[in-house]
């Protein structure tokens, strides 16, 4: 079984971001950049599903030259190969263009890895823009089945048998091979390297293609982003404190009454 | 920060600080407060392997730089200082092993640490803490084998250790020149492990007594020759200081973090204390000390690494650290008031944490004698 995971580098979601009042795009620049916590979540579920049926897993991202660090970082938690694709051309475009790219990039990665792969998986979503589309895309792209929210994949036979979460539980789905699935977060977190992998990891060399060498072409763009806004601050609160606490209780629920909260 | 570390070392302790934060600092309030050594705490560190950072590359070991394992050490201390010391005893049961031991004792040793076990250092008794040398545990060698009798105490892991380095008298006349230090493993007759001590702090971490009643130890498990047990043990005191430093270190940095927050949130006289200047200076003399006592523990590793003498920065770093920890912790708990002697507030453990720090591995008072003796031989 060959699973490649695609992977998007993120600002630190744990981090607030603010936009830079010079270019109104969002300051990311100064924040740590990390693997997409989706996206560790299906190289979990994929590493899980490698060591218990067989088979090796290959993750891949485009991005800017420094993501090779993230890759590394990858090797760490249960990726054998990593591939970098940047490029100029790469850093403009929405989710059409990204996923028109991703489907051709898998063409170089089997090229690379020497096999095609059965299983492809993104993270759901990704925590930095969170539109959710590019996983759906790349399997239309590539006209292959595709299940959303995935948080478990079982073989079955030359089939696999994917958990799809919902809002009241979840649904099973059989697909045929290969696949591409977008993956949830499942009931496990992603496991801490150990420092020997780690070292390793860090040593790695990621092999790194340009545009022209992975053989990507013009991508088509249908959406463009005009501009960000921050969300509008809270509103201070009304603050009620009497001298007595019975007096406050008694101020706070006449105020409650009068805007018809009560 | 004190060390400089590599940008791959970075990206691990990177690692390191989100398993401290996820795995650690919330859980251990929990245990804190029953007094109970966090097994899934210490079966997640032996899965990433930080229980085994003292094993040397060619046993098998990581090849981690002693900076960048003081950086780590540092990170869990931060998060608590019991698994710190919990995790550092490997180290210190290891020490004396690698000091004196033949190449198949530090092998098997090494091996034990690797494959997710502990070690326990033996050396103080009832009677014997600062002055070791008065040990009154014996060795009696009857063919190839040593009948060992006594009691040792404070012993950190003894509950959960595969393997002891236990010091003993082989020849009581020769004073400390009669010490001689034994591997004893777990299993072997006659070797049983007292209650775990009910702690002050760093209640993640076991202590319990160790008691030998003729426990028969075969001559090979004798590490260096008879008598040299005592050298063994100081030199091992002597790379201890060093890491008990560093984790007086992370509490030094975990009062200055808490404090830093706190006094940005807590408001009063109309304005966040941190711009009352009293408030302030406590801030700035809190982060001196911390980063003095980094300095301190640096430059008594760079020696070690470079082969040089370092007993004196190994008593320094241990002393100043020790109580920069206990004072730190004290300046925390006036920042954060009334909360700060809470226990809904984390401070109150990093003084309870603290105050070993100026106690064990020879009191700061010893390494005040240490270094006092060094300065007037020196003039």
């Amino acid at each position: 079984m060959e699973i490649l995971v695609f992977v998007k580098q993120v600002p630190d979601d744990g981090v607030e971001v603010r936009l830079d009042p010079a270019t109104g795009k969002p300051a990311t620049g100064s924040i740590d950049k990390v693997a997409n916590a989706f996206d560790t979540y299906a190289l979990e579920l994929a590493a899980r599903y490698t060591e218990a049926n067989g088979g090796k897993v290959t993750v891949a991202a485009m991005g800017p030259a420094g993501t090779d660090s993230t890759l590394k970082n990858l090797i760490a938690v249960g990726a054998s190969k990593a591939y970098l694709f940047t490029d100029p051309s790469f850093e403009t475009g929405d989710e059409a263009s990204v996923a028109c790219r991703l489907a051709q990039l898998v063409k170089k990665c089997e090229a690379e890895n020497g096999a095609p792969f059965d299983l492809i998986l993104c993270g759901k979503e990704s925590t930095d823009e969170i539109s959710g589309q590019v996983g759906a895309r790349l399997a239309e792209e590539l006209d292959l089945p595709f299940v959303s929210s995935v948080i478990e994949v079982a073989p079955a036979g030359d089939k696999l048998v994917a958990k799809q979460e919902t809002e009241d539980g979840y649904i099973k789905f059989e697909t045929a091979m290969p696949a591409v699935y977008t993956i949830a977060k499942p009931g496990y977190d992603p496991r801490y390297p150990n420092i020997k992998a780690k070292l390793a990891a860090r040593k790695a060399v990621i092999p790194t293609f340009s545009a022209a060498d992975a053989g990507v072409g013009e991508a088509p763009c249908f959406v463009e982003c005009l501009g960000y806004t921050e969300p509008p601050k809270r509103q201070a609160g009304l603050k009620v404190q009497e001298k007595e606490v019975a007096d406050t209780v008694a101020k706070a629920m006449e105020i409650l009454i009068q805007d018809k909260v009560l | 920060m004190g060390y400089i570390i590599s940008d791959d070392t970075k990206e691990l302790l990177k690692d390191v600080k989100e398993f401290c934060d996820n795995e650690i600092k919330e859980q251990v309030k929990e245990y804190d407060i029953k007094g109970e050594w966090p097994k899934p705490i210490y079966d997640m560190a032996t899965e990433m392997q930080l229980t085994m950072m003292d094993v040397p590359e060619e046993y098998g070991g990581l090849g981690l730089s002693h900076i960048d394992q003081a950086a780590i050490v540092e990170e869990i201390a931060k998060a608590d200082a019991g698994v710190a010391v919990t995790i550092n005893g490997n180290g210190l049961a290891l020490k004396p092993v690698l000091i004196a031991g033949n190449d198949e004792q530090k092998k098997k040793c090494c091996d034990i640490i690797l494959n997710g076990g502990w070690g326990a250092f033996a050396l103080t008794e009832p009677d014997a803490g600062c002055d070791a040398g008065n040990g009154k545990t014996t060795a009696v060698k009857e063919g190839d084998y040593y009948i060992l009798n006594g009691r040792k105490c404070f012993i950190t892991n003894a509950q959960v250790a595969d393997f002891f380095v236990v010091t003993a008298m082989t020849n009581k006349q020769f004073g400390t020149k009669g010490m001689s230090a034994f591997l004893v493993y777990k299993g072997t007759p006659g070797l049983s492990v007292g209650n775990h001590e009910n702690k002050m702090g760093i209640r993640t971490s076991i202590t319990s007594d160790v008691i030998l009643e003729d426990v028969k130890v075969p001559v090979e498990n004798r590490l260096g020759e008879e008598g040299t047990g005592f050298y063994t043990a100081m030199k091992t005191l002597d790379l201890a200081r060093m890491w008990c430093a560093v984790i007086g270190v992370g509490l030094c940095q975990r009062c200055v973090d808490e404090a830093a927050v706190y006094a940005q949130q807590r408001v009063q006289f109309g304005k966040p204390i941190w711009k009352h200047q009293a408030v302030q200076f406590k801030l700035a003399d809190m982060e001196i000390r911390t980063e003095a006592s980094r300095a301190l523990v640096a430059a008594a590793i760079r020696l070690a690494d470079a082969g040089l003498a370092y007993t004196n920065e190994a008593s320094a770093a241990k002393c100043f650290t020790g109580d920069s920890a206990v004072q730190n912790a004290v300046d925390a708990i006036q920042i954060f008031g009334g909360y700060g002697y809470s226990r809904e507030y984390p401070v109150e453990k990093l003084l309870r944490d603290a105050k070993i720090f100026q106690i064990f591995e020879g009191t700061n008072e010893i390494q005040r004698m240490v270094i006092g003796r060094s300065v007037i031989s020196n003039h």
